[in-house]
């Protein structure tokens, strides 16, 4: 079954519940749009969901080779796929990405099978549902190296893809490289050894750290950005490299201050940046405490649920609450906590109506988290 | 709207590398208010992928400052151990150094901010979403976003207070009071020293009492010190709403 709407393309969904979306997010507003549909959703939700990707300057792609071979593998039990392709930002110009996906869109021979080999490798190698796919994308450091091999290829040859592999959103799959000063130490170690950052190959660099786990590509990568902060260090220093340290444009407005002028004003800066940190460290850790409470009383709602679904006499239809309705109840309505086996929470209907609005000036959310050792309740 | 008002002009604000990777807060409210509760799939697959668009840019940029961290230190050994050829020239470059590293921090805390700002806006879109759908997205979700790389900072905090040290052995200078609120900010460092102050006003304001504040929310954010203040509103080159 599937929808079509003249002006933005075809949609396309296979009975299977296989939904494929070619998902292209590019810096520039490039705007064609073919919007994504699942199966089972209403036109509502459609339009929302259209609307959404329109503002969101995300592409989806759903074109007709596309719909030719999304038939082709009906019985893949794959829940939604996704193949991603993520321009990074030095590297993605608006006319070679609308060029690019023009191919995409009209060449039928020369994408499908590329996109055969995408999904089938993919599907055969993953059949749990919601994975996602990356083309042109390795653990994810430098999205720039991938996408440079996507971009200029010439028109027949779009999209080679390197090794797909599992995106990380907090799912099962693979965690993402993320690099660490004793990594990056031992990188310039080997660069050292090999000459220079100049004469070093990223082979042989890899070689020399011995980094189980560390491909050419996170190498390559990082290489190239070490190259460009060496010799074009700071933003503000430009047209002054670390060899040459002569007197630039720069200088000329500091000229005009004192130098101890100067030094205030970067002690200062300093100061605010410093303020700003210490909030939000602040601020993480509270939000981290907030969540912390929130699992807690939702622990002891569940335990409660087991215990006492006589006692219990839920107010609203729903069977859990959100962890603020679930505290508004227990601390404003009569309720006795008893210390022994465990909370014995009596719910009154009228206190669920005062979800959020709560007196900003009662205690603090530490005290109400420990229902335990409070032996007497507090009412509002 | 208040945060998403907040939002909108932290982000136009921001540096301008920085601008697309924010969360897309106004669209997904939008979605939020359309969406049925049958498509929570989706919705979670939109915010997957707001949560892949942090990962990937915090990392890239947490690689960055790696590198440019052990950059400044050697600069800054080279600077010292090398015979100068003139005083002049020397101190040109330790001037140059020390506003290079100033900025470099101010840039690392704007990271942390980034990394903050998304997470407070994804726990309002999430609640909202319950709100909307009486769904119970929010929580298992949440606890997801904890663990995402973007939102474990620590690496980049200590780099934050590494660099402070090394910024305590250049600047011996202590700074008196007034003079701090005398002191006018350049025009060359306005990028980053701009828009630190501009965060630290969006987090107050977006702290402030509100309507639906309870003890779940965050405490107000009390910047009381005085010459801050002073400071900020001398710099008349800022124009905070």
């Amino acid at each position: 079954m599937s929808l079509t709407n003249g002006t933005t393309g075809h949609i396309v969904s296979s009975s299977s519940g296989l939904s494929t979306n070619l998902h292209i997010s590019s810096e520039e507003t490039c705007l064609k749009k073919a919007p994504f549909v699942n199966q089972s959703s209403g036109v509502l939700r459609a339009t929302a969901f259209r609307d959404y990707m329109k503002e969101n300057n995300t592409i989806s792609w759903c074109t007709d080779s596309l719909s030719d071979f999304l038939d082709y593998p009906e019985n893949i039990p794959i829940q939604s796929s996704n193949v991603q392709i993520m321009p990074s930002e030095d590297v993605s110009k608006p006319n070679d990405w609308q060029d690019w996906a023009d191919q995409l869109i009209t060449e039928d021979d020369g994408v499908t099978p590329n996109w055969n080999e995408i999904l089938v490798d993919t599907a055969v190698a993953d059949q749990t549902p919601k994975m996602e796919y990356h083309v042109g994308k390795s653990s994810g450091t430098s999205l720039s190296l991938q996408v440079n091999s996507l971009v200029p290829a010439s028109p027949g040859e779009v999209c080679t893809p390197v090794t797909p592999s599992p995106s990380s959103c907090g799912s099962q799959s693979k965690p993402r490289m993320r690099w660490t000063p004793e990594l990056h130490e031992a990188f310039v170690e080997a660069v050292n050894k090999l000459g220079g950052s100049e004469r070093a190959t990223p082979k042989g660099v890899l070689k020399l750290m011995k980094v189980e786990g560390l491909t050419i590509y996170h190498v390559k990568s990082h290489l190239q950005k070490y190259r460009t902060a060496r010799y074009k260090p700071e933003p503000s220093a430009e047209g002054a490299s670390e060899k040459k340290p002569t007197p630039t444009q720069d200088l000329s407005s500091l000229d005009l201050k004192t130098s101890s002028e100067i030094t205030e004003a970067l002690r200062l800066q300093v100061e605010v940046q410093k303020r700003l940190h210490e909030q939000l460290e602040i601020q993480k850790n509270l939000q981290m405490r907030i969540e912390e409470q929130g699992r807690y009383l939702q622990m002891i709602f569940e335990k409660q649920c087991k215990f006492g679904i006589d006692a219990f006499q839920p107010a609203s239809s729903t069977q859990e609450k959100s962890e603020t309705e679930l505290t508004n109840e227990i601390s404003s309505s009569p309720a006795r906590v008893k210390t022994e086996s465990g909370p014995i929470i009596v719910m009154s209907p009228s206190s669920e109506k005062q979800e959020e609005e709560r007196d900003p000036s009662e205690s603090q959310p530490s005290k109400r988290a420990k229902l335990n050792e409070s032996s007497s309740t507090e009412s509002s | 709207m208040k945060f998403g008002k907040r939002l909108k002009q932290h982000v136009q604000e921001t540096l301008p590398g920085w601008r697309d990777m924010y969360l897309n807060y106004k669209g997904l409210k939008k979605l939020v208010r359309l969406i049925a509760s049958s498509s929570e799939d989706e919705f979670v697959y939109l915010l997957d992928n707001e949560l892949d668009k942090f990962n990937s840019f915090f990392i890239e940029q947490e690689e960055d400052f790696i590198i440019r961290h052990k950059e400044l230190q050697q600069r800054i050994k080279r600077v010292i151990e090398n015979d100068p050829s003139s005083q002049e020239e020397y101190e040109n470059e330790m001037a140059r150094i020390k506003k290079d590293i100033v900025d470099f921090h101010g840039e690392m805390v704007l990271l942390v901010n980034y990394s903050n700002i998304n997470y407070t806006g994804m726990t309002k879109i999430l609640k909202k979403y319950d709100k909307r759908t009486g769904g119970f997205l929010r929580l298992p979700f949440i606890q997801k976003v904890l663990e995402q790389p973007f939102f474990t900072t620590e690496l980049i905090s200590k780099l934050v207070k590494e660099c402070e040290t090394i910024i305590d052995e250049l600047f011996p200078t202590m700074v008196v009071a007034e003079k701090m609120a005398k002191a006018v900010g350049t025009e060359a460092r306005e990028g980053i020293f701009r828009n630190i102050v501009v965060a630290l006003l969006t987090m107050k304001e977006i702290r402030k009492g509100s309507s639906t504040h309870s003890h779940f929310s965050l405490p107000i954010l009390d910047l009381r010190d005085p010459e801050l203040i002073r400071s900020f509103q001398l710099n008349s080159t800022i124009h905070i709403i």
